[in-house]
């Protein structure tokens, strides 16, 4: 296989670099092997380039391509993903380097790896993902501007004029990031695996809430549009656990809405309640990998994709891959008054219990339950249990098979989920309905920002037990055994165990801590003034712009700016395309013909001004001595550089006006 | 586009011929020849290359992806490239305006051969022209990097195929300057003109002492040995010829001068090459005329309608090659 080599080496390198910058914030999400496959095929073409090794041949490449599907369906086994599809372009950009042979396959290389670079967004768009991709993009761009060759090249010119290019390139960026229309998805598009979600989980078992309390990683900020609720209330519902195994709590069959749960998906199909809301507020959520959102009970959402639940919850359309944002409004329960009765469905679901184990448990619920209690008094009564002999702690102690029992008679030490499932297997055991509901409880106030933020560890799990008259009612568990941890967080209520197993123990140190919420708080704004820009905010900041949204002022926003830069770019064609700038001197004797043309004398070309002069002497007398002892100031001023007739140039010009009535007719009329 | 003047008139491609034909009417009434020329928005053209194009693709796909995956850093993206490719125009197209172009020299070539003609290229100060290529369609650009305010000659150069005056189609001026998506080009014509020589073909040997001939010049019907007079002698005369009476009664050495039908001087002559067509007979006279002067002879050329004196030298081997090159086109 001949080698023409074309490409030169410098631009082969800037390839490599250009695939490499690209390349890196996927390493770690590819499998290794197509890493490897990269730089072993990068090592072979630069090897062709130094005129050690020949290009592979057909063989070579046939085997590639073999092995390198086989590599994607083994590590893969479905392509309908995000992860296969970043992996696909990462080995054609490897595969592509074998045959890098043209400055065409160079411009295909690099147009690809402006891809790549994108895909970098679809799994991240936080702020270091941003900069890093601005980084790649100007690596690219320089790599392009290197493969003209020469001079350019040099990575100090090339990268220069990349960053020079993309500078001029963001007013423009800009304005059609504010008014070009966001239309929303098109069709379906591989997301990222949904097996491992974060955050809180879809069932809950001992021990689960007690993970997340190791993490501080944000999970929620909202953001308050009127009055913010104080802390007690702050309870972020997310899921809603009706089914008990005996061991784990879950959502049960016919909830989630994957499973065909009913949703109310549009406004107009919920009876929104009478009286006005309490709360407005927007959430601006983490990437959780699941469908579920979080918001104060009884919520209502108008953000597209956004639907509502039976068991008065928000779920989404699509799990949730990267951040969003989006608006509620929520009706705390005591604010309705009509309640709609249980179905016979609900009823039984929310009764249902494990046939057997957990006999002491049972028992006690039996007595209870004999008393003819009201559901308010046998809740007060388990609650009453709690507070008097129940540590609440990160680290309880492992429970046996009947983990109720264990629970409330041997261990009496326990974690929010504890609480909430020993309390609602009570509840249910003495004949009342009653769920878990999980989600996050509290968050932290971020002064000068004015938002909440919510972070893992903030992952709680309640109840709720059904009081007939007045339908569901929120019950903490928790707070009877430790009311800190509803009022103040997790920090206050577990200080000596809080975060004792992270790395570096940001919460000890106060600078740290404020540090990490200034962060946050840039974190915040970021999401909210650029990731979070939807065709909603558009809608705003285009009212909020142009005062109202008509396609004339739409027009104009977009026509001043182009009008604007169309001159500039006119003015600056007109100045750029006239090549040299004749000397000062030149400029003021070509004004002086020019006048004379005016008045019918013409130079002619190659006509020396002495003889023009003279010329103009015999045509019009009255204008030749004026003529001549311009032509000699210009004569003395351009040959003789002296700067003194330059001004005499100046100034006898200022006074040479022929005109047109004055003195005879000139010559041709 | 320009049309070489010798191009053939083939009749497949008869639209595509008249296309070239009108485009180059109207380049000719747009940008008129001149010798010197400052590139500036009427001469200058600009387009997307085809690599432009895919860009344009990708741009397109990122806004797919973007919208799909409702991503606003994609979106920004996006759009960053499409204003990107909204500037790059501007950059390719300031990196040739203003440019300076003017013809400093033609040279002379021999048909088949390279014409190369010496330009100057030069810079305003504002800024430099990058990758900047220049040369006709039908050879090699040459590739110029001029620094702000420099000035540099360039020689660039056509295959030339015809002898004759043959103007040189326009000179095609690009740049891809800054990243190779777009491309800004000029057609100039700078009035070039080249003396194309014959292409040089051995025709035999030299015809020393062959001139002659049947129907030639009146003046050398005379024939036979006819004595017309002395002249002086010179190295090369023929001692045959030398007027030795003369000498022997005391004059100079002198040379006897015979109007015959032979020439003592070498004549190359246009009629000793019957039986063949006017090219092939221009190219053997090229031949021999270059034959001639390698050899150091005097020689002279007699063309139909055109008698130059034998003589040597640089300017007479210009002379006669040039008379060459200009003798008329026959049966076109």
């Amino acid at each position: 296989m001949a080698y023409s080599g074309r490409l030169p080496r410098e631009s082969l390198l800037w390839i490599f670099a250009a695939q490499f910058a690209v390349l890196l914030p996927h390493f770690a999400r590819l499998p290794l092997w197509i890493v490897a496959g990269w730089v072993l095929a990068a090592w072979w073409r630069a090897e062709v380039s130094r005129g050690r090794r020949e290009l592979p041949g057909r063989m070579i490449k046939l085997v590639a391509v073999a092995l390198v599907v086989g590599g994607l369906v083994l590590s893969y086994g479905h392509w309908f993903a995000l992860e296969p599809m970043v992996a696909l372009l990462a080995v054609s950009f490897t595969l592509k380097n074998l045959e890098l042979v043209t400055r065409r396959d160079a411009f295909l290389s690099l147009l690809l790896a402006y891809f790549v670079a994108a895909t970098l967004f679809i799994f991240d768009q936080g702020i270091p993902h941003a900069i890093y991709g601005v980084l790649a993009v100007l690596v690219v761009t320089a790599a392009l501007v290197a493969q003209a060759g020469a001079g350019s090249a040099r990575p100090r010119r090339a990268l220069g004029l990349s960053a020079r290019l993309l500078a001029q390139s963001v007013p423009l960026m800009l304005l059609l990031f504010l008014v070009m229309p966001r239309l929303g998805p098109l069709w379906a598009v591989p997301q990222e695996d949904a097996s491992a979600t974060t955050g809180v989980s879809d069932s809950m078992s001992p021990g689960d809430f007690a993970n997340l309390s190791k993490s501080d990683k944000p999970a929620l900020r909202i953001t308050f549009d009127g009055p913010v609720p104080p802390p007690e209330q702050r309870y972020w519902r997310g899921l809603v656990y009706a089914d008990f195994d005996g061991r784990r709590w879950s959502q049960g069959f016919g909830v989630d809405p994957r499973e065909g749960g009913q949703v109310f998906w549009r406004d107009n199909e919920v009876a929104l309640p009478e009286v006005g809301p309490r709360y407005r507020y927007q959430v601006i959520q983490e990437p959780t990998r699941s469908q579920w959102l979080f918001a104060m009970a009884r919520p209502h959402s108008a953000t597209d994709g956004v639907g509502e639940t039976r068991d008065d919850r928000l779920v989404r359309s699509e799990p949730v891959f990267s951040r969003l944002a989006y608006e509620v409004r929520s009706w705390p329960r005591d604010s309705i008054n009509e309640v709609t009765p249980m179905g016979d469905f609900d009823r039984r679901r929310n009764l249902q219990l494990p046939d057997g184990g957990n006999p002491r448990a049972r028992e006690w619920a039996a007595r209870l339950r004999a008393q003819g209690l009201s559901p308010s008094e046998t809740s007060d009564a388990v609650l009453s249990f709690f507070n008097q002999q129940f540590t609440y702690t990160l680290a309880p102690p492992s429970l046996g098979a009947d983990t109720v029992d264990g629970f409330l008679y041997d261990t009496q030490r326990g974690f929010c989920e504890h609480f909430a499932g020993s309390y609602v297997f009570m509840m249910r055991a003495a004949g009342i309905p009653a769920r878990v509901v999980a989600g996050y409880q509290g968050g932290e106030w971020v002064e000068g920002e004015e938002y909440l933020l919510v972070r893992q560890y903030d992952a709680h799990a309640w109840a709720e037990i059904w009081t007939g008259e007045r339908g569901w009612q929120r019950v903490d568990p928790t707070a009877a055994v430790a009311p800190e941890r509803v009022r103040n967080g997790l920090q206050t209520a577990a200080a000596d165990e809080f975060m004792r197993d992270a790395l570096v123990p940001l919460h000890r140190f106060p600078v740290l801590k404020r540090l990490q919420l200034q962060w946050d708080m840039i974190n915040y704004r970021w999401y909210r003034t650029v990731v979070g820009f939807d065709s909603q905010r558009q809608q705003d900041l285009l009212r909020e712009l142009l005062g109202q949204v008509t396609s004339a002022r739409l027009a104009l926003l977009v026509a001043l700016p182009a009008v604007g830069a169309l001159l500039g770019i006119w003015a600056w064609l007109w100045f750029s395309g006239r090549g040299r700038r004749a000397p000062p001197a030149a400029r003021l004797y070509r004004r002086f013909c020019r006048r004379l043309a005016r008045y019918g004398v013409e130079r002619r070309p190659g006509e020396a001004p002495a003889d023009f002069a003279a010329r103009v002497g015999r045509e019009l007398p009255h204008l030749g001595p004026m003529a001549r002892s311009i032509t000699t100031a210009y004569q003395r001023a351009a040959y003789a550089d002296d700067p003194a007739a330059l001004v005499q140039l100046r100034r006898l010009l200022r006074g040479f006006w022929p005109r047109l009535r004055r003195g005879p007719a000139p010559g041709q009329g | 586009m320009a049309i070489p003047p010798n191009a053939q008139g083939d009749t497949t491609g008869s639209w595509r011929r008249r296309w070239r034909l009108l485009m180059s009417d109207w380049l000719d009434r747009r940008a008129p020849p001149a010798s010197q020329v400052v590139l500036d928005h009427r001469r200058l053209f600009i387009l997307p290359t085809r690599a432009g194009l895919a860009f344009l693709l990708v741009i397109v796909l990122l806004w797919l992806l973007a919208t799909n995956y409702e991503n606003n850093l994609v979106f920004a993206l996006a759009f960053l490239l499409a204003s990107l490719f909204a500037v790059l125009p501007l950059h390719t197209f300031a990196n040739l305006a203003g440019l300076e172009i003017r013809l400093l020299d033609t040279g002379t070539a021999y048909a088949g051969d390279f014409a190369t003609a010496r330009l100057a290229a030069a810079r305003g100060k504002q800024r430099p022209g990058e990758h900047i290529s220049i040369g006709w369609r039908e050879s090699e650009p040459v590739t110029l990097q001029l620094e702000a305010g420099q000035e540099t000659e360039v020689e660039i150069t056509l295959p030339v195929v015809r002898r004759g005056l043959v103007r040189a189609p326009r000179l095609l001026i690009e740049s891809r300057f800054p990243l190779g998506l777009f491309r800004c080009w000029s057609w100039v014509d700078l009035d070039v003109e080249f003396l194309v020589y014959p292409q040089p073909k051995p025709a035999g040997p030299l015809p020393l002492g062959e001139s002659l001939a049947e129907g030639e010049a009146e003046q050398k019907r005379r024939g036979g040995d006819d004595f017309s007079g002395l002249r002086p002698y010179q190295p090369g005369h023929s001692l045959r010829q030398v007027a030795w009476k003369q000498f022997a009664a005391g004059r100079d050495l002198h040379s006897k001068d015979h109007e015959t039908g032979v020439d003592s001087r070498l004549w190359l002559d246009w009629d000793l090459l019957g039986g063949r067509d006017v090219e092939t007979r221009l190219s053997n006279l090229c031949h021999w005329v270059l034959e001639a002067d390698r050899q150091q002879l005097a020689y002279g050329l007699r063309l139909p309608g055109r008698v130059i004196e034998p003589g040597g030298g640089d300017v007479h081997r210009r002379q006669l090659l040039a008379a060459l090159a200009r003798f008329p086109v026959q049966g076109v």
